[in-house]
């Protein structure tokens, strides 16, 4: 016999100042099977918990309804509570009348009230129809897998190895260090960004517990939480690793001419590079699309090959191939990273066709002692000092018709900084910025800020830049000062354009490979924007980092640390808890059609043969089988079977109709 | 269409007197003229009785099911939409091709039965035999007779497009007026290649989907959930429409999902082939995410 207990929540004024929670309550202690029905202020709260603890005992309640918020929210909370009460904790269910109602209808009192009745009867028609579940349990590779050595990947990695677990870096460039390593000065501190990343990255190449996997793409990721199978694609570096020296006699000989994707192509660099001096692994790969071998060896010739002719270790090995390998991890953090904005969308800033207005990233490379001029702020197009240079502020930021509708964080601060750069390196150049705020919440930022101004004597000029031309060998700026109302010209003689940040151009492809939501930009989504910023909906799987939106390098080791503290705690169990939400297959009912196996996105469902009896004899033929532990409960299968074989447990056939119900009798 | 039923009669003894077929399965003369019906043959006397007339409109493929876990050895003659039919048991698994000998019988289309028994003079032929673009068999061990030219190269969907053009209330009055005429024979699901499950859920009377009630809400979702179980998976063979007694124009909204479906998932022709996964059953990264 089902005894349910109705518990409407008021959640202050969130729910009660909309629905009539006292109505709610009346109307259902009515509804069949309801023997207990009451509202209360705050139902999560301990006496609101304590309320349904009580009530299980005094009205010997078998099944609880809490009417509040999503489940998503509470229902942990309430299972718990009503795991305490000695139920199961699946013998509960909550209906959301805060999303899915007050908080949408707002000002109509009435209706939302009476929808709220429908929700709860919803609810109670489906908590009479729940069964009993049990957790499952998995095991847990006590492994963990970075994606993405920058400064995000290798932070994670050195906190969860130094917390004893191994844990491997997947970088797809030839070293790690990432965009930080690009960088000259780190604001608002002016320390040298390399003089405090490559401590960083030796200690991560020489942890015990750390092994870099470079110059590798991520194939394929299967299997759950605790239990990953990630496939992984060792692009053919065309050097033997165990053989190479690192001594670079190679580079220094090699007739092969590419751009230089290290110093934004300011430069020149052999075909068998390492990307920047203080590479880890400091050992070259060939790049077979400007090796002059690899070329010729597509017009049927097989021409140079100096390299291999100079390398005193013989290391140089042509014939290598990509490997393709599966590594088992038990958490996956992505640390990705992030791109820069292309400004050549913009034809008032030339459309990224003049030679001298440039992005923050390629000034990085300009004024870096190691960059392709040494240090040395000059002018590309002619290599002659800037003697006044214009920069402009949120390109591709805030800009919802030509760019992205988001603040890049870091363009305000980096600005600035650049700003004090040049005034430091050339005292005699003028810096303008054209700017639509300044935006410096961080400690010491407003302070930098401030210094900018005024002991550096750069000229901020709040207004947007309507076109930027060249003049002979100058560049003609126009904008507006908005804050005086009139017109500005500037003649510069060279434009720096803050770019705005913005996913990697393949993150899309990379959520799905993992199987994590991204949003409409493409930046990484996180589970809860307060209260799961490093987490996403994928249990197990990690973020850290700009691949979740853009953020200053403070911020990405912080989340990096975040991120790390939650692999080590999900690595430091022995066993899982599996949910036991998953989808069961009735084979008396299944045909077999498999249909069901295409359309599961985890790769669950697999035909198995089975043996009947049929007309006086034994037969085999196939049905559909569940594999519990790879089941995230989408319901996929369920909504794919017509013969209704497939059922999710605790949203079987049989609860959702009970749902519709209970629903279509209040209409009528 | 004589000739090619003195080939089939050939075809069909020689099968049965070398014993590579124990049956064959085909169509044979009706009471009425145009009420040729499906015939298994079992010995080659019984091959006279094997015809080949504007009327053969029945899909043979439904009846491999019956010999699946048979030991005799099945022959069938198959038209293009008995081998998309056949093509669709292959897909769902409720057959193994290899199991059966299929001799393709290419088909200028079938008349209209219906149209027949009301007397018609000059009696046209069957709504989906003038919108077939597969008569020629698609799957077949071996074919008699030559190819033929489809009678149409692209879908017609002006009758769909008819019915997407009323308002909601007059599709609800249109489909009302039309299901309320349906007396749940299920005769369209039984002749359905499509509908080939085990355990139909309209069988299965405690599960709570559907009631036993004959009135229009029930008989509207019997409809409606129908058309979608065959969503994708439909061959257009149009034999709902020619079984149906009470005139409800199933292919209609039949028609509609598929419509719908090319629309969202690109041209799918059900039954082609085997290979490739089903519109409604596969998961692919790539799939629009708009909702997220």
């Amino acid at each position: 016999m089902e005894r349910v207990g109705v518990f409407v929540c008021h959640c202050g004024s969130n729910i009660g100042s909309v629905v009539d929670c006292a109505k709610v309550a009346e109307e259902l202690r009515n509804y069949p099977n309801v023997v207990h029905s009451v509202d209360y202020k705050y139902m999560c709260s301990e006496p609101g918990q304590n309320l349904i603890k009580e009530a299980v005992k005094e009205h010997n309640l078998n099944r609880v309804v809490v009417c509040s918020c999503s489940p998503r929210m509470h229902e942990n909370t309430f299972r718990a509570c009503v795991a305490q009460a000695g139920l199961n904790p699946y013998m509960f269910e909550m209906a959301n009348i805060r999303e899915h109602c007050s908080w949408v209808h707002a000002g109509h009192n009435e209706e939302a009230t009476a929808k709220a009745i429908d929700l709860a009867k919803m609810a109670v028609a489906k908590v009479c129809k729940n069964k009993e579940l049990k957790k499952g349990h998995s095991p847990v590779t006590k492994r963990a897998l970075v994606v993405g050595g920058g400064i995000a990947g290798i932070q994670a990695a050195l906190d969860i190895a130094n917390n004893g677990y191994q844990v491997d870096i997947l970088e797809r460039t030839p070293s790690i260090g990432g965009k930080m390593a690009q960088i000259d000065k780190t604001f608002p501190t002016i320390d040298c960004s390399a003089c405090i990343l490559t401590p960083r990255m030796v200690e991560a190449s020489s942890h015990p517990n750390i092994k870099l996997i470079t110059f590798a793409e991520l194939e394929k990721v299967e299997g759950y939480v605790g239990n990953f199978d990630v496939t992984i694609r060792s692009k053919a570096r065309s050097v033997d690793m165990s053989k190479c020296t690192g001594c670079g006699t190679c580079m220094t000989k090699c007739p092969g001419k590419a751009d230089d994707e290290f110093n934004m192509n300011l430069q020149k660099r052999p075909a068998i590079y390492t990307p920047f001096p203080q590479a880890i692994p400091n050992k070259p790969v060939i790049d077979r699309e400007s090796c002059l071998k690899f070329k010729s060896r597509k017009d049927g010739k097989d021409v140079c090959g100096i390299c291999a002719k100079v390398c005193p270790a013989g290391a140089i090995d042509y014939e290598q191939e990509d490997e393709i390998f599966v590594e088992h991890y038990g958490a996956i953090v992505m640390a990705t990273g992030y791109d820069q904005f292309d400004h050549s969308v913009y034809g008032e800033y030339g459309y990224g066709k003049y030679p001298d207005v440039i992005s923050g990233l390629h000034f990085e490379r300009l004024v870096n002692a190691s960059g392709p001029t040494m240090g040395h702020i000059v002018r590309p197009s002619d290599h002659k000092e800037p003697k006044t240079v214009v920069m402009v502020k949120c390109v591709g930021s805030r800009d919802p018709e030509h760019g992205k509708s988001y603040c890049s964080r870091t363009c305000c601060m980096y600005s600035a900084k650049q700003a004090t750069l040049i005034r430091d390196h050339c005292p005699d150049t003028k810096v303008y910025i054209f700017y639509m705020d300044v935006r410096t919440p961080g400690k010491g930022y407003d302070e930098f800020y401030n210094r900018t101004r005024e002991e550096y004597g750069v000229e901020y000029i709040r207004g947007r830049v309507s076109k930027i031309y060249q003049d002979g060998e100058q560049l003609i700026v126009k904008g507006e000062d908005s804050l005086l109302g009139r017109p500005v010209e500037i003649l510069a003689d060279m434009v720096i354009l803050a770019d705005a940040m913005i996913p990697q151009n393949d993150a899309a492809k990379m959520a799905q490979i993992v199987g994590i939501g991204y949003d409409n930009d493409g930046w990484f989504t996180e589970a809860h924007a307060k209260l799961g910023p490093v987490e996403t909906h994928t249990a197990g799987i990690f973020l850290a980092g700009a691949c979740q939106g853009p953020k200053d390098i403070p911020d990405t080791v912080a989340q990096a640390g975040a991120a790390a503290v939650k692999v080590c705690g999900l690595l430091s169990k022995d066993q899982l808890e599996t949910d036991p939400c998953t989808s069961e297959i009735d084979p008396a009912l299944c045909a077999g059609c498999g249909h069901c196996v295409g359309v599961c996105p985890y790769k669950a469902i697999s035909l198995e043969t089975i043996e009947e009896r049929k007309a006086g004899k034994t037969i085999s033929r196939q049905v559909a089988k569940v594999n519990a532990s790879l089941c995230q409960g989408c319901g996929a299968c369920t909504v794919t079977c017509r013969s209704s074989a497939a059922n999710l447990n605790h949203f079987t056939n049989a609860q959702i109709l009970a749902e519709v119900d209970a629903l279509c009798q209040t209409i009528l | 269409m004589l000739e090619m039923q003195q080939e089939m009669r050939k075809v069909a003894k020689e099968l049965l007197e070398s014993g590579e077929a124990t049956v064959v399965i085909g169509w044979e003369k009706g009471a009425l003229p145009y009420q040729t019906s499906p015939v298994l043959i079992r010995s080659a006397e019984e091959t006279e009785k094997l015809v080949w007339d504007e009327y053969c409109q029945q899909n043979l493929s439904n009846y491999l099911i019956d010999f699946v876990y048979s030991d005799e050895k099945v022959a069938i003659f198959a038209k293009g939409c008995d081998t998309r039919a056949f093509n669709r048991l292959v897909q769902d698994k409720r057959i193994k091709a290899e199991q059966f000998t299929v001799i393709g019988v290419p088909c200028p289309g079938m008349k209209d039965r219906k149209q027949a028994a009301k007397g018609v003079a000059d009696v046209p032929l069957a709504k989906a035999c003038q919108e077939c673009r597969y008569p020629n068999p698609v799957y077949a061990n071996r074919t008699l007779g030559q190819p033929v030219t489809p009678r149409a190269t692209a879908p017609d969907y002006s009758d769909v497009e008819a019915i997407e053009a009323m308002s909601a209330d007059e599709k609800a009055k249109f489909w009302q007026e039309q299901y309320s005429k349906c007396i749940r024979c299920y005769a369209c699901r039984n002749v359905c290649p499509a509908c080939n499950c085990t355990n139909c859920i309209f069988d299965q009377s405690k599960s709570g989907w559907q009631s036993k009630d004959i009135n229009a809400s029930e008989n509207q979702f019997y409809g409606i959930t129908r058309a979608f179980h065959v969503a994708g998976r439909c061959i257009e063979c149009g034999q709902c429409d020619m079984v149906c007694p009470s005139d409800v124009p199933i292919m209609l909204m039949n028609k509609k999902a598929k419509k719908d479906l090319d629309q969202l998932f690109g041209q799918y022709d059900a039954g082609l082939e085997t290979e490739s996964l089903i519109p409604l059953g596969r998961y692919d990264v790539n799939d629009p995410e708009e909702f997220m």
